[in-house]
């Protein structure tokens, strides 16, 4: 039997440039009209229209599978400040759900929807998607509804990825807007041996992964003072030992998966987030 | 009171003439009977010139009654004679064989036993009437046929009735002296059809007559029975298993009636059963769980109602292997989805499973998870026997078929085939015929017809409904109520399918169907079949984890992972071993011979004939023997023994197969040993049995009641000794009376007609 083609760095250096070609094909072609047509739903007045039903209206595309076997789902929450509209959920929105749907699509086997789903935490049809992606939770301020459907969700066997906030005053918020989701778990350190490094890529180094600027520009990776200095992958285990969230505190998946076409844009950190995205999708399509 | 009839009528018994040949032994000549014809012939002559100026009608009507009157008198000047072949007395030897088995012990009516009443007959005249024209050897029987002076020896303490045995070794024993027949009186409660059967033809062939006495009553008054009971022969720890009863029973019509379920005495289940119209079977269905590991006695009884004549049978029981250790099912998916992540989970607490799942999660890319070891799977999906083969299940997710080589397709159909083992097709956008199976190894293995024109982009959502057969089946139960498990099949949410799958094949069954907008009819959720040793099965839906994840699904719902614990279960539950051991009879008589029967397969599930098979067998008491089963010369691996238990209860056998020196394979049985209890189910007297008995030797069958005919037809029976005896028939009153009824009747034509 060949040698696994995705597991070769050199292959997956050479797959994720030709991914970002063929992406942003694909995103100038769709963008301008699902971004009007998502942030007109986005509007807090009509939010449900963010869920599925709007995603399956959609699937009467010319040339779209109606059904595919994953969505990247982003999670619509409240967070300080503002409502649903286009809040802190919405950073980096819909670019970097594009970008990651068309090249996961080609690393791996999964037949991934090639749309954005941004879904609210309190919408019952979040239950249909079970991987979820949420960023910038610092400012995260979940109310009632939210908290119940976010937490049956994850309950009921939902995956949560957690991304792009930082430092000590932005990861208090975040802890204390959690606890009200599974008061009763704790979140722990993720050993680099837990089965998610491992899952598609084997991941040997936790890396930070800064914003795009400081990626281009060069120079300290980190944010928001000294507690932002050091990256850190941080889970919540159900009582059965299953990983229900992954929090990748301290870094930016998102950014590097945006900019990972920008030719100022250091290879290394698109590479490493794509790895990891990779690891995440897959582990929670199987664990 | 027809028979008295005919006897005066025809002045001999309706046996005289069924044996007798008719001849004419006038003793007028020749010329005398051809002037009597002529003269006759004149007399109608004359009778018709002298009836000319009748009308057609009556004319007719005179001369066909005158003819009739002159035809009969020619006829009997001809002296009609029966010539019947009747026994010499005292030259000829009649076998009577009595049933001494327990069931004679019944009092059909409360009160007097078959064996009271039977010995009464006996005694009071049968005996003696046979006796003053044969020679009486009388039999005892039940199992075996032994020789007995008198009545009074008779202790109806014997296990089976087997006729056919007793008939065979009663003319072995009186071979050589003219026999005129066998009479059996019995209440024909036989438990060996074939061995009757062989009898039977033996007894035509050599022109023996068997004359058959019921004993008994045909129908109970009050009675109830645990006429069969289905269970499986083994299952695993913790499988809610289902059982089907039939209870036959009379004359408690509408009545509820309990009946319990016991392991080894630990009541596990006590369901009310209500009785249907008298004489009508009630089939029942009973749950409960087996969680004791090994093999276990269960059984099933309905607690002795009033009134009720038979206690016996109101009890049955099974031995049933309750097996422990995870059974391995391979789950290969070919694309990453989440219906692997929720399978594992549903199942992932179920001591008994191990799913070891093979995903390709990229081109050549492959996740592997809960393997035994970092070889298991290294390469991918199997590719020798050995590796495939080791599994007990295999489910096949969304992949192509282009994904196998011929070889491994090859491998997948012997897997179900020859190994005995499972396969569970699960739908997606790569399975079925979206798979391109069409014409492949597999399609033939599949319960449904694939379509030949896929059409493309088919996708559906479907509401699953149970058709009646899913209701009833163990996997599918989603509760231990029938009706709990019906309501919650109807609130599931919708699932999904890619595969437009309608036809089923001939012998396959669908357990769930689909419906929805644009959903085909008969949309196959899940179906299977039997094939080879194996099983296989089509699910073709793709995400079952909505049963899981979907809002409208409570948390602490269980359903998706009782559906897949089911499944899976179902799926190992019969998969055969390398090693199988059976017995000819469960559970077996005591001091009554059963057969110990084995077969052997190495790890390719190929068959071997020179191996050591030995079984040790460990009495009730704790005594142990070893004994060696034989290549049967017949078969490829198979092995045989025989093994007779002489205590009661339950022998364990433990069954080991070694190549070598070396030890390839083991099995266990566990076999019951008891005093046979078959007498007491289906108890009744069994006319039909005895009437065929009866005639296909050219018998005659009697109820108890009519005893006192036998003696008398018994000497025609043809056989043995006998001599012609020639019985005039001009004299019978029914000619007397013809003659006298042809005569009035011109009388009063004429009278009525006002003819001269």
């Amino acid at each position: 039997m060949r040698p696994p083609l995705a597991s070769n760095p050199a292959f997956v250096a050479l797959a994720l440039t030709v991914s970002t070609a063929a992406a942003a094909a694909a995103y100038s072609y769709a963008g301008a009209a699902a971004s009007a047509e998502v942030a007109e739903s986005a509007a807090p007045t009509q939010p449900t229209q963010f869920g599925p039903r709007s995603q399956r209206a959609s699937s009467a595309r010319p040339g779209e599978r109606p059904s595919h076997n994953f969505y990247f789902t982003r999670a619509v929450y409240t967070s300080w400040g503002g409502g649903f509209g286009w809040g802190r959920w919405a950073t980096d929105f819909p670019q970097a759900d594009r970008w990651i749907v068309n090249v996961l699509g080609r690393l791996t086997g999964v037949d991934v929807s090639p749309l954005e789903n941004p879904v609210r935490l309190d919408d019952p049809d979040l239950r249909r998607y079970p991987f979820l992606y949420a960023l910038e939770v610092g400012d995260m301020a979940l109310r009632d509804r939210e908290i119940e459907g976010l937490r049956n969700y994850l309950l009921a066997g939902g995956f949560l990825v957690i991304d792009d906030f930082w430092g000590a005053y932005e990861w208090d918020n975040f802890e204390r807007e959690f606890r009200k989701v599974l008061p009763e778990y704790e979140i722990v350190d993720l050993p680099l041996d837990h089965p998610i490094f491992s899952t598609f890529y084997q991941i040997e180094q936790i890396i930070q992964v800064p914003n795009v600027g400081q990626g281009i520009r060069g120079g300290p990776t980190h944010e928001r003072g000294e507690t932002g200095r050091i990256p850190r992958v941080r889970g919540i285990f159900d009582e059965d030992g299953r990983l229900m969230v992954i929090i990748n505190w301290n870094t930016d998946l998102g950014d590097a998966w945006e900019w990972a076409e920008d030719p100022q844009y250091p290879l290394q950190y698109s590479t490493f987030a794509y790895q990891m995205a990779a690891n995440f999708i897959v582990y929670a399509m199987t664990r | 009171m027809a028979l008295a009839l005919w006897e005066f009528l025809f002045k001999y018994p309706p046996l005289v003439f069924e044996k007798g040949r008719l001849v004419f032994s006038t003793p007028l000549p020749g010329w005398m009977i051809a002037v009597a014809i002529a003269l006759a012939g004149l007399a109608a002559w004359s009778y018709l010139r002298r009836s000319r100026g009748l009308s057609p009608g009556d004319r007719a009507g005179l001369v066909t009654l005158r003819a009739a009157l002159l035809a009969l008198l020619v006829l009997l000047l001809l002296r009609p004679t029966l010539q019947v072949p009747v026994a010499v007395e005292q030259e000829n030897y009649l076998g009577i064989l009595v049933d001494d088995s327990r069931s004679m012990l019944v009092a059909d009516d409360g009160s007097i036993t078959r064996a009271e009443d039977l010995v009464a007959q006996l005694d009071a005249e049968l005996l003696q009437a046979l006796s003053e024209r044969f020679r009486l050897r009388l039999f005892s029987f039940s199992g075996d046929a032994e020789r007995v002076e008198e009545v009074g020896q008779l202790s109806f303490t014997g296990g089976q009735t087997r006729i056919g045995r007793a008939v065979e070794q009663a003319r072995s024993e009186l071979a050589g002296v003219p026999l005129a027949g066998l009479v059996v009186l019995t209440d024909g409660a036989d438990q060996s059809e074939a061995e009757l059967n062989a009898a039977l033809l033996s007894a035509r062939s050599g022109s023996l007559p068997i004359y058959t006495v019921g004993v008994g009553r045909e129908q109970f008054q009050r009675d109830i029975e645990l006429r069969r009971v289905s269970s499986p022969r083994g299952v695993l720890r913790g499988t809610s298993m289902m059982v089907d009863l039939v209870i036959a029973q009379n004359g408690f019509a509408g009545r509820t009636v309990p009946l319990i379920v016991e392991d080894e005495g630990r009541v596990v289940n006590t369901q009310d059963v209500e009785m249907p119209m008298d004489g009508t079977p009630a089939t029942v269905r009973v749950h409960f769980t087996a969680d004791d590991p090994g093999w276990r006695r269960f059984s099933f009884r309905v607690p002795l109602q009033e009134g009720e004549l038979v206690a016996e049978n109101n009890r049955r029981e099974s031995l049933i292997e309750v097996r422990e250790g995870a059974q391995k099912v391979l789950y290969f998916e070919g694309e990453p989805r989440f219906e692997v992540k929720f399978m594992r989970r549903a199942v992932t607490g179920d001591p008994e499973l191990q799913l070891v799942v093979l995903q390709r999660t990229a081109e050549n890319k492959f996740l592997r998870l809960d393997v035994d070891s970092p070889e298991e799977l290294a390469d991918g999906f199997p590719v020798t026997r050995e590796e495939l083969f080791g599994y007990r299940a295999l489910i096949i997710g969304s992949v192509e078929a282009s994904f196998f080589s011929r070889d491994q397709l090859q491998m997948i159909v012997d897997f179900v085939s020859e190994r005995g083992g499972s396969v569970l097709f699960l739908g997606g956008r790569h399975s079925f015929a979206e798979g391109s199976y069409s014409g492949t190894l597999i399609e033939d293995l599949l319960p449904v017809e694939l379509d030949p024109n896929p059409e493309p982009d088919y996708y559906r959502e479907v509401k699953v409904e149970p058709t009646r057969a899913g209701e009833t089946h163990a996997a599918l139960q989603l509760s231990s109520d029938p009706d709990t498990s019906r309501a919650r099949w109807s609130t599931l949410p919708e699932l999904s399918t890619f595969n437009r799958l309608t036809r089923l094949k001939p012998g396959a069954t669908a357990l769930l169907t689909g419906s929805g907008p644009g959903v085909s009819d008969g949309q196959v959720v899940l179906a299977y079949q039997r094939y080879g040793r194996g099983l296989s099965l089509a699910l073709p839906v793709q995400d079952s984890w909505i049963w899981q994840m979907h809002a409208d699904v409570p948390l602490e719902d269980e359903t998706h992972e009782t559906f897949w614990k089911q499944i899976m279960r179902w799926l190992v539950n019969e998969v055969p071993d390398q090693l199988t051991l059976t017995a000819s009879a469960e559970p077996a008589a005591i001091n009554h011979s059963v057969d110990l029967q084995a077969e052997l397969r190495d790890s390719a599930f190929q068959r071997i004939n020179d191996a050591v098979v030995t079984a040790s067998i460990e009495t009730p008491s704790g005594i142990s023997s070893e004994l060696p089963l034989r290549w049967s010369n017949r078969q490829d691996g198979e092995y045989l023994a025989s093994f007779m238990p002489v205590e009661g209860g339950v022998h364990q056998i433990r069954l080991r197969a070694e190549r070598n020196g070396e030890e390839i394979a083991a099995s266990t049985l566990a076999l019951d040993a008891a005093e046979d209890d078959g007498e007491f189910f289906s108890a009744q007297m069994r006319a039909p049995l005895l009437r065929r008995i009866a005639e296909e030797t050219g018998g005659q069958f009697y109820a108890l009641s009519d005893i006192d005919r036998l003696a008398g037809d018994v000497q025609y029976s043809g056989s043995g000794i006998t001599r012609v005896e020639s019985y005039d028939l001009w004299d019978m009153p029914i000619i007397f009376l013809l003659i006298i009824g042809l005569i009035g009747a011109e009388w009063g034509f004429r009278r009525k007609r006002g003819l001269p």
